[in-house]
């Protein structure tokens, strides 16, 4: 009896954002209007061409395809989350794993509509798919962000098929369309043992294909670079400098992801302060990790200062770039590091505010990889114009560049009104046999 | 060949400083009948675009373009602006004296542009100058046609035997004294074979073929022959001889490779790919299979209660 009473109050309290109100209308209108300035800025630049932008002859990978590299990035957190930390049995990720995958989602697909706004002529879009070159690492780029994009929906929907049954049941007062769609998407969910194991299975599976789907999506975007011999691309450690990168900042999204839930949503009793710590600890692990691999990136070299190397090196280190090289080793890096040691620190508001900090610097650690390295080309062209050589964005670029952002912020927060992102199914079932998970 | 090239440049550099700067601009001592030659094919918009094609390629480096007077102002003496009322006051048989042959800083072009071509050049420097009329040629250019030329490879002395000869009405002319260049064609451009000689009394001239010469596979070489004679124009004759090294080095995009077209793939790379594709899509067939399995064994269950 208490155990029902108890259940009915999760699921209630966890039901509860599945509805509209003010504030979301309100957020929704303000992100919407924003989205619909950066759509005109890129009205523009289809009307008039790439030259609106900053990329010219030198630089032609600018603002747009570091903000691909980002997203990309931040997608491969729900495969850590979900695949790595599921699979080894890790219990407090659990509650966590919809909001990663959320994000996974979200970045993921808006990576694909970045890359379209670097082409000049995206109608031709589709010729990528017909003359492609299967040697190419851009098909390669294509064909595994597709098949992220794909399982990482998977894993979203097939978790979300009992919670799916559980709000046609429980949101009565649901639009009709909307309780519609609960029960076609729930698939006749009756909670058989049957189901339950095919529904294991299945995810199973697929947690265990994400891995290297989720290694491959974003080594194939390092290879991008590190397949062409220009002086800062040409590592043999990008591969997993990337991947490392990633982790992240995919952490940071999800700790400022829960910091936004767990207050606006009143989730304090699911995402507790215990989750904000493990996700810290877990941020200080992976960052270590990414630190290292800093390490060998620019340590490597710059021991060594080829001629091209040094050239490039002297830029990050002392030259143009180095304010922004530093500051995106020390505060989205190092301090971090550093602060989350702390076990004060630890705490939900400090924990988001150094995530803010190190989802920022992941962002201009993308353009810090991307940019520099094409300001000193092989073979200079004689007698360019000063704005090959130094690359500035426009503010059409930046306003294009903003759009991805709003958009995944958009397609986040529209998920989150329609499913529930704590896991209702996983959390009631773990209360029926917590002497079983206890054991385990 | 290329030293004494080198040399003569040299010298003519250093003695055109010492003594002919100031005076460079007007002293080009262009012989009479030179100076008289005229161009055999009208000068029109569409040669006068072509003549600007070869124009940008070869002469606005330092000439700048004609009429906007942005020649190379650090070069001694300054290079005349073509449109200028200098160059537009020669004759068209001046201009292409100067261009054929060049003198102090002015290269000669005589080996890197055809006779057309030059002429091309005029028609595009003419078409700045609105009082210009055309004074053509009454050189023949038909009488090229009767030109025959014939090429033959002398295994035992190494040579290429050249007759030139002309069918004219009254019966076979051999062409005297006329200037003679043998080239192998080359991927780009053209290779010059010996000297330039001229032709005997019988219209013969010879010419020693190195024997190392790279030829295709099968050692073929294309020769090419060039004739220039005052009466019968430019003309030029060509015939593959196998009088070159066999040479096997097959195009880096004959075979398989990363950087060769989809078609030629690597094998190795292909199957990878697809391999990772099939069994992600598997994996896909298998999920498909399980949702609808899902969906099928809740309905059995309701028939049963």
């Amino acid at each position: 009896m208490l155990d029902q009473l108890k259940s009915d109050t999760i699921t209630s309290d966890l039901l509860r954002h599945i509805r509209l109100n003010k504030a979301f209308i309100i957020w929704m209108g303000v992100l919407g209007i924003s989205f619909l300035v950066c759509i005109y800025a890129y009205t523009i630049q289809l009307r008039d061409g790439l030259g609106v932008a900053g990329i010219r002859d030198y630089v032609s990978w600018g603002l747009y395809i570091s903000n691909f590299v980002f997203f990309v990035a931040v997608s491969l957190i729900g495969m850590l989350m979900t695949a790595v930390l599921g699979l080894i049995g890790i219990k407090w990720a659990s509650p966590l794993a919809r909001i990663a995958e959320i994000i996974a989602l979200a970045f993921a697909s808006v990576a694909g509509l970045v890359i379209i706004s670097d082409m000049g002529r995206p109608d031709r879009l589709l010729y990528v798919f017909i003359h492609g070159r299967v040697q190419s690492p851009i098909v390669w780029d294509i064909t595994v962000v597709t098949i992220y994009i794909i399982i990482s929906l998977l894993l979203l929907y097939l978790p979300l098929i009992p919670d799916f049954k559980i709000c046609y049941d429980k949101l009565e007062k649901a639009p009709k369309i909307q309780r519609t769609i609960y029960k076609i998407l729930s698939l006749n969910w009756n909670n058989t043992p049957e189901q339950q194991k095919i529904i294991k299975n299945s995810i199973r599976v697929l947690a265990i294909l994400i891995i290297p789907v989720a290694f491959g999506i974003h080594t194939v975007t390092s290879w991008l670079f590190a397949n062409t011999s220009r002086a800062g691309w040409d590592s043999t450690i990008f591969g997993p400098y990337f991947v490392s990168g990633a982790f992240v900042a995919g952490c940071a999204a999800v700790i400022i992801a829960m910091y936004f839930y767990r207050y606006n949503y009143k989730l304090k009793d699911y995402i507790t302060d215990m989750h904000f710590d493990k996700m810290a600890k877990l941020l200080v692990l992976v960052s270590l990790v990414y630190l290292y691999f800093n390490l060998n990136e620019f340590m490597v070299p710059g021991y060594k200062m080829k001629k091209f190397d040094a050239i490039h090196l002297n830029e990050l280190f002392t030259g143009a770039h180095a304010l922004l090289f530093w500051s995106t080793q020390l505060l989205g890096l190092v301090l971090p590091i550093i602060i989350l040691l702390f076990k004060q620190m630890r705490k939900p508001l400090p924990v988001m505010v150094v995530s803010i900090f190190v989802l920022v610097g992941a962002w201009f650690k993308r353009y810090i990889i991307v940019v520099p390295t094409q300001e000193h080309p092989y073979l200079p062209i004689q007698n360019v114009p000063l704005n090959f050589k130094f690359y500035t964005p426009t503010l059409i670029e930046i306003l294009i560049t903003i759009a991805p952002i709003l958009l995944a912020i958009i397609i986040i927060t529209i998920l989150s009104k329609v499913i529930p992102i704590i896991p209702i199914h996983e959390t009631l079932e773990e209360l029926e046999e917590p002497e079983k998970v206890g054991n385990k | 060949m290329y030293k004494k090239n080198i040399g003569l440049k040299l010298t003519t550099i250093i003695l055109g400083s010492l003594l002919a700067i100031n005076v460079a601009a007007q002293n080009w001592n262009i012989p009479a009948d030179q100076s008289a030659k005229n161009s055999s094919f009208p000068f029109n918009a569409s040669t006068a675009k072509e003549g600007e094609a070869i124009f940008t390629k070869n002469c606005v480096s330092c000439h700048g373009n004609p009429g906007k007077g942005n020649s190379l102002k650090s070069l001694s003496p300054i290079p005349p602006d073509l449109a200028g009322a200098v160059t537009q006051h020669r004759t068209d048989g001046d201009i292409f004296y100067i261009i054929s042959t060049g003198r102090v800083i002015m290269p000669s072009f005589k080996d890197v542009l055809t006779d057309q071509d030059r002429w091309k050049v005029i028609s595009y420097i003419r078409s700045f100058n609105k009082d210009y009329v055309q004074v053509l040629s009454k050189f023949d250019s038909g009488k090229s046609k009767l030109v025959k030329i014939t090429m033959e490879f002398d295994a035992k002395t190494n040579q290429i035997k050249v007759l030139v000869k002309a069918n004219e009405t009254t019966g076979v002319v051999s062409l005297k004294n006329d200037e003679v260049e043998l080239f192998a064609k080359r991927y780009f451009g053209k290779l010059q074979i010996d000297k330039t000689n001229r032709t005997d009394a019988n219209g013969l001239v010879v010419f020693s073929f190195p024997k190392d010469l790279p030829g295709d596979k099968n050692g073929n070489v294309d020769l090419i022959v060039s004739v220039n004679d005052d009466s019968y124009g430019e003309v030029q004759y060509q015939k593959v001889f196998k009088v070159g090294v066999p040479t096997n080095k097959p195009s880096l995009t004959e075979k398989r490779a990363i950087w060769n077209v989809l078609a030629k793939a690597p094998v190795w790379l292909i199957l990878t790919y697809l391999f990772c594709v099939f069994l992600v899509l598997s994996v896909f067939g298998y999920i498909v299979y399980n949702l609808f399995k899902l969906n099928k064994s809740s309905d059995i269950k309701n028939l049963k209660s």
